[in-house]
């Protein structure tokens, strides 16, 4: 476990790293920051310090196959493929010609010679980078660098298991980004409606506007709240509502941002623009929202009961 | 007493003495027969010493974590033996009774809080005082060494059951708003007082007005100094707004077990459900979040509006959920249970105006936790 000091000294290595780098740069100054060892050390301080940090600074790095790969026991040096865009089940199909391979990679995963997919018996197959069609993702937020993975390819070798807590895991790191990004985009809504004057005065004093942002931070906390939570219980379905508060927060705060932002929120001058493209990009990952809900909704109804909270 | 220790004797206790403990009704019962119960389990539990825990010594508690009460708040919500917005009001009163009252008035009052045979209520609202609590025109004026209180409240929880009220009142000018206030202990048989209840849509009477008319308060009887009303008011609001809230989350938790039990096949939208549940959680994990800052010392404050808005959302969302899923029940079934749900599904349209309405949540957010500045 880090303490109070370590955790701080560890936060500020990681915003210097996040910005002063771009691309590439990131993964090589978190890498010399010590992540990977944070990691091993207090997973809890590292994944929320610095995926929280990542989507404030809008800043995309490999640091997700590095939180999946440690929650799998990986030994190797591999990509991981993730689930297709809004898609949560495992990437891979095991048919009669090897893997079908469907989802998507971290632009620095894919540039491994290895890339661990799971099928849907929750194995995990190491496969060549190589025998795979990998394209960038473009789309909505192409600086998220992420990779369109397909094709069908024979497993070198199969680890069992370990792919539904390495889902869960990775659903945290994303919730802390999300809850990160929506920070950053109510800081960016506040302090425009405290030097936004129209009217004679800022427009931070008119009421339909302080309850905007009022309600994005309660659903912020929310989010927050219910990832604490999740880390606390360390089960795959805490990480799941987690991951699918946190979406949902980050859609009220962009609607609400977007709205106190009002034209210059709409420009590409402004950098609220980049963070809600990333936020939606990120819903997508492990599991929407949306999807995510309603899977959650099936399996309390299948169970007869609602997760009980860990104990006081 | 550890929590773990105390979870496990209070659990089994409530196990043996399951029979003695449990309600007299079947659904929700009338509103005399839950204060009667409310009563008759907490003397059970402060005579087998599980009310006492978390309360400090001064006024009869064996001391320990505020977890403890919290765990018993839970588990007599989680078990169906209390009505959990009546239970709360004593985890509202008592902590400003201990903070603000001489300590010979705390030593012997409070006691009689917790052990059941007392009911206490809060006298804040006024006709023309809603949201703007700094405007009450309830007034208390110096006379024979102690104070004369002439003026209405309105919205005073169980005021018809109460033995006390713990009472703001106007001492200063109006004009001195916030600065003018003083709060006081009353005797709700003292001469002076009538109490009438209002007649509410969830079927249930538990608001009321009461009327003092030159109404005696001993000078002993005043909470804090005088002009101090404001900040005893602003010691009671967060917990209103938290500690006393953890009991309702278990109870939301319950109520959501109970509609899936309740809906019929196919009846419940799974996207609905899923958000509901998550939600709920969301809320649950908040304040167990606030309950251990209490417990390791900590200030409550202008933060725990985040966790009064999650609870209003929450409960709404729930009963919406109920209303969608089981819409003939809530509107024409009469039976004790079905009645539950209807009358429940109506209070909860209240959640985001009793408390501090959602608006004024949402005004102290803005002010003091974004930093927005005034809003004039």
């Amino acid at each position: 476990m880090m303490d109070a000091d370590e955790r701080e000294l560890f936060a500020a290595g990681v915003r210097a790293a996040m910005e002063r780098h771009a691309g590439s740069d990131v993964d090589a100054a978190l890498a010399e920051l010590g992540w990977t060892d944070a990691l091993e050390v207090d997973p809890r301080s590292a994944v929320s310090t610095l995926f929280e940090l990542q989507g404030r600074a809008r800043v995309a790095s490999r640091a997700l196959d590095d939180v999946v790969l440690r929650a799998l026991g990986a030994a190797v040096d591999a990509g991981v493929v993730l689930p297709a865009l809004g898609a949560s089940d495992p990437p891979g199909t095991r048919g009669p010609d090897g893997v079908t391979v469907r989802g998507v990679a971290s632009g620095a995963g894919a540039a491994r010679t290895a890339l661990l997919v799971a099928t849907a018996d929750h194995e995990v197959h190491v496969i060549a980078t190589a025998d795979l069609e990998v394209r960038p993702v473009g789309g909505l937020d192409p600086s998220l660098g992420l990779v369109e993975v397909r094709g069908v390819a024979a497993p070198a070798q199969a680890d069992a298991g370990g792919w539904t807590g390495a889902v869960a895991a990775g659903r945290l790191a994303l919730g802390h980004e999300i809850v990160g990004a929506a920070r950053s985009m109510l800081e960016l809504a506040r302090d425009h409606a405290l030097q936004r004057v129209q009217f004679g005065r800022p427009i931070a004093m008119f009421q339909a506007v302080r309850h905007r942002l009022a309600e994005t931070l309660v659903s912020i906390e929310a989010a927050d709240a219910a990832l604490a939570a999740a880390w606390d219980d360390a089960s795959p379905t805490t990480a799941l509502m987690a991951k699918a508060t946190s979406g949902r927060a980050a859609r009220l705060a962009t609607r609400h941002c977007q709205q106190v932002l009002a034209g210059i929120g709409f420009t590409t001058e402004h950098p609220f623009q980049g963070y809600l493209r990333r936020v939606f990009v990120l819903d997508q990952l492990l599991g929407s929202s949306r999807g995510l809900t309603a899977e959650l909704g099936r399996s309390v109804l299948a169970a007869g009961a609602p997760p009980p909270l860990l104990p006081l | 007493m550890e929590l773990d220790e105390f979870r496990r004797g209070l659990d089994g206790w409530l196990d043996a003495h399951a029979d003695e403990l449990a309600p007299p009704y079947e659904g929700a019962g009338a509103l005399d027969e839950q204060v009667a119960q409310i009563s008759k389990v907490k003397r059970l539990t402060f005579d087998a010493g599980w009310m006492r825990w978390g309360w400090p010594d001064r006024v009869g508690g064996f001391g320990g974590s505020t977890l403890l009460r919290a765990y018993l708040g839970e588990a007599l919500t989680t078990r169906e033996l209390v009505e959990p917005g009546i239970a709360s009001l004593t985890e509202v009163l008592a902590p400003t009774m201990i903070d603000y009252a001489r300590p010979e008035l705390a030593a012997v009052m409070v006691p009689r809080l917790l052990c059941g045979e007392e009911n206490w209520c809060q006298g804040f609202s006024e006709p023309g005082t809603g949201s703007n609590l700094g405007s009450l025109t309830c007034r208390a004026v110096r006379a024979d060494g102690g104070w004369r209180v002439t003026g209405q409240k309105v919205w005073t929880s169980l005021a018809q059951f109460a033995d006390r009220c713990v009472l703001l009142t106007r001492t200063g000018t109006v004009e001195s708003a916030h600065r003018g206030i003083t709060a006081l202990f009353v005797d709700m048989d003292a001469p002076g007082i009538t109490v009438r209840p209002i007649g509410s849509m969830h079927g249930v009477d538990e608001f009321c007005e009461v009327f003092f008319d030159d109404v005696a308060v001993p000078e002993d009887r005043t909470l804090g100094d005088e002009g101090q009303g404001w900040a005893v008011a602003m010691d009671i609001l967060p917990y209103e707004r938290s500690t006393a809230l953890w009991q309702r989350g278990a109870y939301l938790h319950r109520r959501l077990e109970e509609l899936i039990a309740a809906a019929p096949p196919g009846a419940i939208d799974a996207g609905a459900l899923g958000e509901v549940t998550q939600l709920v959680y969301a809320f649950r994990a908040r304040s167990r979040a606030t309950q251990h800052r209490l417990a390791s010392g900590g200030q409550l404050g202008a933060e725990t509006s985040i966790d009064k808005v999650m609870l209003a959302t929450a409960e709404q969302a729930l009963f919406d959920l109920v209303a969608d899923a089981m819409p003939l029940q809530l509107a024409v079934a009469d039976d004790p249970v079905d009645r539950r749900w209807r009358s429940e599904y109506l209070y909860s349209r209240a959640a985001t105006i009793y408390g501090g309405s959602a608006e004024i949540q949402r005004n102290i957010i803005a002010r003091r936790l974004l930093g927005l500045g005034d809003d004039r």
